[in-house]
């Protein structure tokens, strides 16, 4: 059942078309938003044939298909978010980025639409702070990838308003995801609790207590863990790893639970980032 | 089967057909090694018997944690109540295998092992020689675990060895962010297991392996390093002062 909700998605990477994927496979109106015509186009493509895909494994019908592709409209013009209900940024990761955005959505959008950002580094409250309207600003964090992680973090500036954050709840559910609410401090929750499994497994590889191999099939083994912590950031991409380890660290004004291992540094600095460079802390060179 | 809350050392004595074991102690996984070591048709010897004569035992078992006291007390009763060259297999959750053995007159016959939660459910042992083991108790402690059925890892010796200090850390930090009150204990549960693919939920997790437990590796590594990164969370260390230790005391992060 189409609903006549429009969602504003403001960045088409690897995190804004997931987020136009699932809000347009739920029947919600998105409209999506790049700076680049052809960025924009050839994503919203990458988009269509990830929904074909689904078809082709059966897993939503042509009409859902067809309908789905309808619900996402691009746009390179911010002024077309004027009527939307909710607005969610997923631009590059730089603070004056987002709060050029946001304050340029402040002067164009209508009074009651809720701006969320996908942040993962910065202050939810700081990024508020720059709009008039600091009680419909929040986070709304999901995980990549978007359309298979059931996670999305609501996090709750000083300002933002309990109602901005149960409409934002609502939306989460509404596209098939299980909101949290957190309060807005450094990392949230998972990429917070999340650090110990990285920093403490590369601190006793650093004391050469136990090899990476060792300490991977122990996780695994003992914890139960999918992968190891080792495996775990060559997947993800050990500059992403370190970036959000240091990024936590600085929040935390450099609280020595956080610190950053110097031997995570060196792999990032030779540009060996892990299964996306050909080798990580494991070699995947055929 | 009756605990005795003198301690908490085991005594294996596998030189004859039924071999003979002797537990001592009032840990979580004290208990739980005395089930298995049942189930596995060992014979538990008696207190009495270990204090009437100087016994030959082929393996002690050992589980001190948070008490190193204690610890140290029990180490150097076991010494004067088996043979010399007895090996002793004690648990270095809190303490590195290394000044463990210092405080034996013998200490390379000491061997450090660490698993967080119920012995019975662990697949794989982490066991580490102290610097004054001799290599010949590795080989026995090999023999051990596999009549155990239980994969050995051999990791260099730390305090919390490798799994227990990882998940306590993580634990650490749930608890943490529970204190500042950023989520509730389910939330952060439901966050760690849907963001990141956790088996389980640090603060469920932690009532699952004893939260005494979780303290005893933190206040371990921050005892034995000096570093503020390893600092327990306030609220686990009143938890444990107030007797709320998980699963087993029926209340910790969750009611049960
Ligand atoms: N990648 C992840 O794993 C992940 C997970 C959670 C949150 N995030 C957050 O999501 C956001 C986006 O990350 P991503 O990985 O999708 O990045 P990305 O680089 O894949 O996508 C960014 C998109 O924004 C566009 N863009 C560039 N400048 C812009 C501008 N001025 N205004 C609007 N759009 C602009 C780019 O063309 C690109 O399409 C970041 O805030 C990031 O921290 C990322």
């Amino acid at each position: 059942m189409k609903k006549d909700i429009s969602i504003g998605v403001i960045g088409s990477g690897t995190m804004g078309s997931g987020i136009a994927q699932i809000t347009a496979k739920h029947q919600l109106n998105v409209l999506l938003f790049d700076v680049e015509k052809d960025v924009l186009s050839s994503n919203i493509k990458r988009i269509h044939s990830r929904f074909d895909r689904l078809v082709e494994k059966g897993k939503m019908s042509e009409d859902e298909c067809e309908d789905a592709k309808k619900n996402i409209l691009p746009t390179t013009k911010l002024e077309e978010m004027a009527d939307c209900a909710f607005v969610i940024e997923a631009a590059p990761e730089k603070i004056d980025v987002k709060k050029e955005i946001f304050k340029k959505l402040d002067e164009v959008c209508g009074e009651h639409t809720i701006l969320a950002t996908n942040t993962s580094s910065f202050s939810v409250t700081e990024i508020g702070s720059i709009t008039n309207r600091p009680d419909r600003v929040a986070g709304m964090h999901f995980f990549n990838p978007v359309p298979l992680m059931p996670l999305v973090e609501i996090v709750k500036g000083e300002k933002t308003s309990q109602q901005t954050i149960d409409l934002l709840v609502d939306l989460g559910e509404l596209v098939n995801k299980l909101p949290v609410t957190c309060k807005d401090t450094p990392g949230f929750i998972v990429n917070r609790v999340a650090r110990p499994y990285y920093n403490e497994a590369l601190k006793i590889s650093n004391e050469r207590l136990a090899s990476i191999e060792q300490i991977d099939k122990i996780m695994k083994v003992s914890g139960g863990f999918k992968m190891g912590p080792f495996e775990l950031q060559d997947l993800i991409g050990i500059d992403i790893n370190y970036t959000t380890t240091e990024s936590v660290y600085g929040g935390f004004f450099g609280d020595s639970r956080f610190r950053p291992s110097y031997d995570q540094q060196r792999k990032v600095q030779a540009g060996t980032l892990g299964k996306k460079s050909g080798g990580g802390f494991y070699n995947y060179e055929a | 089967m009756e605990r005795n809350q003198a301690g908490g050392f085991i005594i294996m004595k596998p030189s004859t057909d039924q071999k003979t074991l002797y537990v001592v102690g009032s840990e979580m996984i004290a208990g739980s090694i005395m089930k298995d070591i049942e189930k596995k048709g060992f014979r538990l010897a008696t207190k009495e018997e270990l204090e009437r004569e100087r016994q030959n035992v082929d393996l002690v078992i050992e589980t001190t944690c948070l008490d190193l006291e204690k610890k140290k007390a029990n180490l150097q009763m076991i010494e004067a109540a088996v043979e010399e060259s007895t090996l002793i297999l004690s648990s270095v959750l809190s303490i590195s295998a290394t000044e463990s053995a210092s405080f034996l007159n013998n200490p390379s016959r000491l061997v450090g092992f660490g698993i967080l939660g119920s012995w019975e459910e662990a697949a794989l042992v982490e066991v580490a020689p102290a610097l004054q083991t001799d290599e010949e108790y590795l080989d026995q402690v090999s023999n051990l675990l596999s009549e155990f059925d239980k994969e050995m890892e051999v990791v260099q010796d730390e305090a919390g060895l490798v799994f227990p200090r990882i998940l306590s850390l993580i634990i650490n930090e749930a608890a943490f962010a529970l204190n500042e009150g950023i989520a509730s204990a389910s939330e952060i549960d439901i966050a760690m297991m849907k963001g990141t693919n956790y088996p389980m939920g640090p603060l469920a997790w932690a009532d699952k392996v004893g939260i005494d437990n979780v303290y005893s590796v933190l206040m371990g590594l921050h005892r034995s390093l000096g570093e503020e990164r390893y600092r327990p969370a306030p609220l686990i260390r009143k938890m444990v002062h107030a007797g709320w230790l998980g699963e087993q005391t029926g209340k910790g992060f969750y009611e049960t």
